[in-house]
């Protein structure tokens, strides 16, 4: 891939990303035109403009943005790792898992989902989400690894863990009230509901510092796809790189579903598009992932939100009527 | 001095392959490791390369313990080629060649000058310079097998081991391999050691010649020493006529059976 080829295309997806962005702030239940958008973004909207724009839209837009860009990367290492185009956080068990823990958080008696929520609750929910995709992912390892991590028998094993998360979820679904109900479906499902400038705070920085230190070390990543023989031959530790770029990924993808649930696919879209567009080199594809998702993401969300408005279905069902379709494309490509 | 092994234990988790080897492989000359299906050379070469950890015994590089070296350092003394390595999707051949200078850089570093002028340098060496431009996966075996060569090369390493170079090539690429090796034999000084099944091409290209079995060392020597009608009964139960080589003298065998008790 040449400089100015990469450049070109970098550029044109970060301009469809600023459009779909546009999209975002100008359509709602109150339409704005893209000239007043311009003008409350430097300072002279109404009242009105002010407060969609800046506390209800644009905090959704952004965290769709930090939580697409999470996911997207998380997909690529981890396919990098297995050297499967078909593994991604939700896939095996990262997501689940987090899922599950705010789940029985949630089943285990709190109410202040639909008041705004309390400074612990925004604070809890990442590190409980955090605790509960380092478990599922140490069962994973635990269960996989004899001496370091087999590829195929770590994904195997991630969607059996996958299943068996997803029936305790569903389990736990059948005893709850119709309130708490909502709220898992909202969670299982992925959604960016209840977006606040909070969620941001906590999440922006870990996401961007997680996502520095992939790329300082994205040589390692496409290293490991020579092999693993090859890879320690020109001088990688094979194995603590790999559990090194896998927390990594947890981390990543546990973070975003701390504050928008279970988002399927996105982590399976976001590289293998990027991948067509850059070429193998993780330097530059993982950044790739990063923004293609973040388009899809907030693309699927205008549509999430205003196609059956006032009603809003979950972002990440958007996501997976897309998804699906081109998972089955790529499972016959791959023959 | 070379790479001496002593004592060594190799086993895939606890299945031993290797109970207890010792045996030193000379610097700076092309060493073939011989012997029947599960042998253990394959495994005795990936023990010499790390990727299977010793489970006893120690493995010295010019008086160095292996294991004490940190990775990248390792990697700057001696190049591995395994098997089957992967091709990374899309990749061109220069680019795979530049892998070898992984053990040279930083991590945000980009590559330098001097690695162009090294990348370029084993491209050159194996002839792959002229597909420089090219995927690696429209390449042809014989080419490819080059290219992964060249990569090893990059790597600028006194010590090259190959896992089967030969294998799944035809007889004239099979040639054309063996003999490029034997060019940065002579040419680089380079030592090298192989694991091959054809027993011609060991006694034609090797200098040092190691026959194993069942995990055990059953002769090493110059191919003239070990490769007679004894040792190969013992060493593959076949009954060989072998010829002599006018010119450099070398054991050729010309037809072998199996032994019928």
């Amino acid at each position: 891939m040449k400089e100015k080829k990469y450049g070109f295309r970098a550029a044109v997806c970060l301009s469809l990303l600023l459009t779909v962005v546009l999209i975002a702030l100008m359509v709602g239940s109150y339409h704005i035109s893209p000239f007043q958008i311009v003008q409350t973004l430097l300072g002279s909207g109404s009242k009105l403009q002010n407060f969609t724009v800046f506390q209800i839209r644009l905090p959704r837009i952004v965290l769709a943005v930090i939580v697409a860009s999470a996911l997207g990367v998380s997909g690529g290492i981890l396919q990098g790792i297995t050297r499967n185009p078909l593994a991604e956080p939700g896939m095996i068990g990262i997501n689940a898992g987090a899922a599950l823990f705010v789940v029985l958080w949630i089943s285990a008696g709190t109410t202040d989902y639909y008041s705004t929520l309390p400074v612990l609750t925004i604070l809890g929910m990442p590190l409980l989400a955090m605790t509960g995709s380092l478990l599922s992912v140490g069962l994973i390892y635990l269960l996989s690894s004899k001496s370091g991590i087999r590829p195929v028998r770590f994904i195997l094993t991630g969607i059996g863990v996958n299943g068996g998360i997803l029936a305790v979820i569903s389990f736990y679904q059948l005893s709850m009230s119709k309130g708490d109900y909502n709220q898992v479906l909202t969670w299982t499902n992925g959604s960016l509901w209840g977006s606040n400038w909070n969620y941001i705070l906590l999440t922006a920085p870990l996401v961007i510092l997680l996502i520095g230190a992939v790329l300082f070390r994205s040589k390692n990543l496409d290293v490991l796809a020579l092999g693993d023989e090859l890879a320690a031959g020109v001088g990688l530790s094979v194995p603590k790189e790999r559990l090194l770029f896998l927390l990594l990924a947890t981390f990543l993808a546990a973070l975003a579903t701390s504050v928008a649930g279970s988002i399927a696919f996105l982590g399976l879209l976001g590289p293998q598009i990027a991948k067509r567009l850059t070429g193998p080199v993780h330097g530059k594809m993982l950044p790739m992932a990063a923004l293609i998702s973040s388009i899809l993401l907030v693309g699927a969300d205008v549509i999430a939100k205003n196609l059956f408005s006032p009603l809003e279905i979950p972002v990440g069902i958007v996501v997976s009527i897309v998804g699906v379709p081109y998972f089955i494309y790529l499972m016959i490509k791959e023959r | 001095m070379g790479i001496e092994i002593k004592n060594l234990q190799a086993a895939y988790e606890d299945r031993i392959i290797i109970p207890d080897a010792s045996l030193v492989i000379p610097k700076g000359k092309v060493t073939m490791l011989i012997g029947p299906n599960g042998c253990g050379k394959s495994t005795l070469l990936k023990s010499i390369a790390r990727t299977i950890p010793a489970k006893r015994g120690s493995i010295y590089l010019h008086g160095e313990d292996i294991r004490r070296m940190p990775p990248k350092s390792l990697a700057k003394k001696m190049a591995v080629l395994p098997q089957s390595p992967l091709v990374p999707e899309g990749i061109q051949v220069k680019e795979l060649v530049a892998y070898g200078r992984f053990p040279y850089q930083k991590p945000l570093s980009g590559l330098k000058r001097a690695d162009h002028e090294i990348i370029r340098w084993a491209m050159e060496k194996t002839g792959v310079l002229e597909l420089e431009e090219r995927r690696v996966e429209e390449l042809s075996g014989g080419q490819r097998q080059r290219v992964w060569i060249s990569l090893a090369l990059a790597q600028k390493t006194g010590v090259l081991l190959l896992d089967e170079p030969t294998t799944y090539l035809d007889m004239a690429h099979q040639l054309e391999i063996l003999e490029l090796l034997r060019k940065l034999n002579h040419e680089e000084k380079t030592t090298i050691v192989m694991v091959i099944h054809e027993l011609n091409h060991a006694s034609k290209f090797a200098d040092h010649i190691i026959g194993m079995k069942q995990g055990h060392i059953l002769f090493e020597g110059t191919p003239k020493e070990v490769i007679h009608v004894e040792n190969l009964r013992k060493l593959y139960e076949i009954e060989a006529v072998l010829m002599e080589n006018k010119d450099k003298g070398y054991p050729i065998c010309m037809d072998y059976s199996l032994i019928c008790e």
